[in-house]
């Protein structure tokens, strides 16, 4: 699909406009509808130390998984890769769940430390195991990414069965993506691994591109398909871990946010990584806007929203592709 | 009131950590409390503290006046929003079912929190005196204390008359069912098997290994209770049971209708134990 410039420039200012206007509208909504031109010491309060960090948590997990959607799609040639498919949040459910249930809270950090340990100790069993005489092929990596994940995810429901303890609702609620108690303390290390991975992304962007139509042209146009997936299963794996560390599981983002990106943009990296990035981010502080305020003081979690409000979005377009 | 420099100043202290330097010396008796726990809320209201009571869970049912109170949320993940906008002096919460990052989290937003650590029974007493103590209510936390323990030196002291008659020196075997289907049990380190210990009742589950193990029905067979005890759901558990109770029709229990449906009184650490210890002593002792 060829667009030209000026009309992908348009999109992805108006993009960027809506979400802009979409996350100053999340952060005022949720149990008490927050004015920004008043701002008594109790709306600070619950702006600075409650609302701003949620919403900032919100936009670089969604961003993330965003991201690497993108990404691994881009390297793996399936429309079905996602972010969690090569087992990296089963990894990081298990290390955090054991955490919870077990009660492995020796200081405040412990569960998210323990969610990044995971996660990226599953991203590098998968290169591993993926890893055969021909080097990283995307159909092996797929396979030992789904094989770790089902393995995992069965010690992790096992866990949870002998384990009927207090501990487990709070790790239910992590793994469907809970972002009520985040605060400021995960934001700078999250956003640097964040940061760090999207960076690297996108110095490998023309790769990313070049592997999307075949080993076999990347190496062609002179690029090492090899070196290439591993530099971006890198990024991809880094964002994950610090997006899953920080809030927990939030599937749907990853997967069908850069559909929806490629749907009005095209394909090429350059605008697809960083459009998937502002509107995977929106979605999520919406979804956590939504969350906290429709079922007041209930939270509900904000993965749940997002996959509520984003599947009949993307059937819609899908129903559309066909009309075309 | 607007955002003036003063309000600002006040928003950095509060950011960089300004939390329990207020906290330092005799704190005066909370006026405006908040309960993440329906247990608490019971104790609270029983040491007759609930026109105190600012907000309670949605799960706080107990006693009746807690229902019309302001709601923060659940147990387990109840609105920090909520919390912070009725302006607390302390919420009350329990380490068994509210999640520690929740006092962490409160301590660091400056409000104060009160524990409840006692997870066993011979430990509520002492419980509720320290808790009777933060909210400025020793007198009637002693009374309340004195009756829990009264309640147990009742049962021991009927026990130790019994167990000297039963030659196997622990009474009838029992079952206590959280549960039906899945079959979920109480297991060692919980109330209800302290309860049923101090009943002279032999717990088949003491040796779950958790708290509420998801317990066979082939063990239940095997184990063979002279007694079956089923706690109360949000259902109906008499409904709920009969699938259960019909897979394990050949027991003694079942054929001499030794089914004993109980309140929740035990499931919470308040002012019914004393209720619920009459209760199983009662069930306990079903012909």
């Amino acid at each position: 699909m060829k667009r030209d410039n000026s009309s992908t420039f348009l999109i992805a200012a108006a993009l960027c406009a809506a979400s802009l206007c979409i996350i100053l509208v999340s952060v005022a909504s949720g149990p008490r509808l927050l004015n920004p031109f008043i701002l008594d010491s109790e709306t600070c309060r619950t702006l600075l130390a409650i609302r701003l960090p949620r919403t900032a948590v919100a936009l670089l997990m969604g961003g993330a998984l965003g991201a690497s959607g993108a990404i691994l799609q881009g390297i793996f040639r399936n429309p079905l890769a996602d972010p969690y498919i090569l087992g990296i949040s089963s990894g990081a459910s298990l290390a955090a769940s054991f955490g919870l249930m077990f009660g492995i809270s020796l200081f405040t950090l412990s569960v998210p430390i323990l969610a990044f340990i995971g996660a990226i100790a599953t991203g590098a069993a998968v290169v591993i195991l993926g890893h055969g005489w021909k080097g990283l092929q995307p159909e092996r990596l797929l396979l030992a990414g789904v094989g770790i994940g089902f393995f995992l995810s069965a010690v992790l429901m096992l866990v949870m069965t002998i384990s009927v303890d207090d501990g487990l609702k709070r790790a239910i609620l992590w793994m469907s993506g809970d972002l009520s108690m985040v605060d400021w303390e995960l934001l700078p290390a999250g956003l640097l691994l964040i940061l760090g991975g999207l960076g690297l992304a996108l110095t490998r962007r023309r790769g990313l591109n070049a592997l999307t139509l075949g080993d076999d042209i990347a190496h062609s146009l002179g690029f090492n398909p090899i070196r290439e997936r591993l530099f971006l299963f890198i990024a991809a794996s880094l964002m994950t871990a610090a997006s899953v560390s920080m809030g927990g599981v939030v599937g749907f983002i990853g997967l069908v946010v850069p559909h929806v990106v490629r749907r009005h943009v095209g394909s090429d990296a350059v605008v697809v990584l960083p459009l998937s990035v502002v509107a995977g981010g929106t979605l999520l502080c919406v979804a956590d806007a939504i969350g906290r305020t429709v079922a007041a003081p209930l939270e509900l979690p904000a993965g749940v929203i997002a996959a509520l409000i984003g599947s009949p979005y993307f059937i819609y377009l899908l129903g559309q592709r066909k009309t075309h | 009131m607007r955002c003036n420099v003063t309000g600002l100043m006040l928003c950095l202290l509060f950011l960089i950590g300004w939390s329990e330097t207020a906290l330092c010396g005799a704190a005066p008796p909370p006026k405006r409390i908040i309960s993440l726990a329906p247990a608490m809320t019971e104790i609270i209201f029983s040491l007759g503290l609930g026109e105190r009571v600012v907000g309670v869970t949605t799960v706080c049912d107990r006693p009746d006046e807690a229902r019309s109170k302001t709601k923060i949320g659940g147990m387990a993940n109840p609105s920090l929003e909520a919390i912070v906008a009725l302006k607390p002096d302390i919420v009350v919460m329990t380490s068994d079912g509210n999640p520690k990052a929740i006092s962490e989290r409160l301590r660091k937003l400056g409000i104060r929190t009160h524990v409840f650590k006692s997870r066993r029974l011979p430990e509520i007493p002492a419980g509720i005196r320290e808790m009777g103590q933060t909210l400025g209510a020793q007198p009637p936390a002693d009374v309340l204390a004195g009756n829990i323990e009264k309640a147990i030196r009742d049962v021991s002291s009927s026990l130790r008359g019994k167990s000297s008659r039963t030659n196997n020196g622990g009474g009838r075997k029992a079952l206590f069912v959280i549960w039906p289907s899945p079959l979920i049990v109480a297991g060692p380190g919980t109330i209800l098997d302290d309860a049923m210990k101090m009943s002279g009742l032999r717990n088949i589950a003491a040796d779950g290994k958790v708290a509420y193990p998801r317990f066979s029905v082939e063990a239940v067979i095997e184990r063979q209770p002279d007694l079956i005890l089923i706690g109360k759901g949000h259902d109906d558990m008499k409904t709920l049971a009969k699938g259960f109770l019909k897979s394990i029709n050949m027991l003694d229990a079942v054929k001499k209708g030794r089914i004993c449906f109980m309140d929740d009184a035990l499931y919470r650490p308040g002012p019914r134990i004393p209720v619920g210890m009459a209760e199983l002593d009662r069930c306990g002792k079903m012909p």
